[in-house]
């Protein structure tokens, strides 16, 4: 089943944050759209940004290009909420 | 209990549980760095088998934990001969194997003697290797032309920390898991499973981890599976 709205995606993107970086469901309850995200969370380090972006595509069902990765769509989780959804709502 | 197996390229350990008779699940951990972070998530489902009378082997494979194998001299080729080594040995004692097999573990029982394969969140070699691309990107972003490094040398690869065979990488573009297996995944993955579990993706985590509920539930539809597949 593929979510159908931005708040599923938004879940969606909330909870693999919290699975692959083993955070807490408080703390990532917490982001809110300005919450930075790369370089600010310690637990979220260029490896883990990889396990991130490939458990998101098995999530969405959605195919993530190397080239479309970049420090801006890791800037913020209101940044990585978009770059999921437009992605996967078309 | 610690044991080993012999197989063509030499002698491997393998952890065993439960009793000396009956059927003995042998499993098959994922390839590289997954297998650290789901290994004791394996020992846990198999230890939980033992008290509901059902044996359990993990063998070590070329490669892989204690093997004095170095980790770029192994293939997919030997990995699963070394699964059907330690498969076979029961098989030879008149006793039904059934594999158990997690992530890429599931591209290691293709040929192995064995009356059943079940399945926890498998994934075809193509998958991997896009993984294993994007980690080593991931750690060196300047790293560009990984494709022709696979498909166009012999030298070792080095990703994450592990050195691989680019023989192995090009053994994992073709390689799928056997048709014929129970899948279970978790409820999370959007991919096709005869069952689906809630839970979190061990295997992703940098931290090895487990997770004693998830693992009940696995050792109850195990336990249950070879029930059926033995009526």
């Amino acid at each position: 089943m593929q979510p159908d709205g931005s708040l599923q995606v938004e879940n969606t993107v909330r909870a693999v944050l919290r699975d692959v970086l083993g955070l807490s469901a408080e703390r990532v309850a917490e982001f809110r759209e300005d919450t930075p995200l790369f370089g600010a969370l310690p637990e979220l380090d260029s490896l883990a940004v990889a396990g991130v972006l490939t458990e998101l595509e098995d999530r969405l069902g959605i195919l993530i290009e190397d080239d479309e990765v970049d420090g801006e769509m890791l800037e913020s989780f209101g940044a990585l909420t978009r770059f999921a959804a437009a992605k996967a709502l078309g | 209990m610690i044991d080993s197996y012999d197989w063509a390229g030499g002698r491997e350990a393998m952890m065993r549980f439960g009793p000396d008779a009956g059927p003995v699940v042998v499993a098959a951990l994922p390839l590289f760095e997954e297998a650290n972070r789901t290994r004791s998530f394996v020992v846990t489902i198999l230890r939980l088998l033992a008290a509901r009378g059902i044996a359990g082997a993990l063998p070590d494979l070329p490669g892989q934990g204690e093997s004095l194998v170095p980790t770029h001299r192994t293939s997919l080729l030997k990995l699963q001969d070394a699964f059907n080594f330690a498969c076979d040995r029961f098989d030879r004692e008149g006793r039904p194997c059934y594999a158990l097999a997690l992530r890429s573990g599931a591209l290691l029982d293709v040929l192995a003697p064995v009356a059943g394969r079940w399945h926890f969140a498998p994934i075809l070699g193509e998958k991997l290797l896009r993984e294993l691309k994007r980690t080593a990107l991931a750690a060196d972003p300047q790293r560009k032309d990984l494709d022709s490094l696979i498909f166009g040398g012999d030298s070792p690869i080095e990703i994450a920390g592990n050195l691989v065979s680019p023989a192995l990488l090009g053994e994992l573009a073709i390689a799928r898991p056997a048709p014929n297996a129970r899948i279970v995944r978790l409820a999370t993955d959007t991919a096709d499973a005869a069952l689906k579990v809630e839970g979190s993706p061990l295997w992703r985590r940098a931290e090895p981890d487990n997770d004693p509920a998830l693992a009940t539930l696995l050792a109850d539809d195990i336990a249950a599976w070879i029930r059926a597949c033995a009526s």
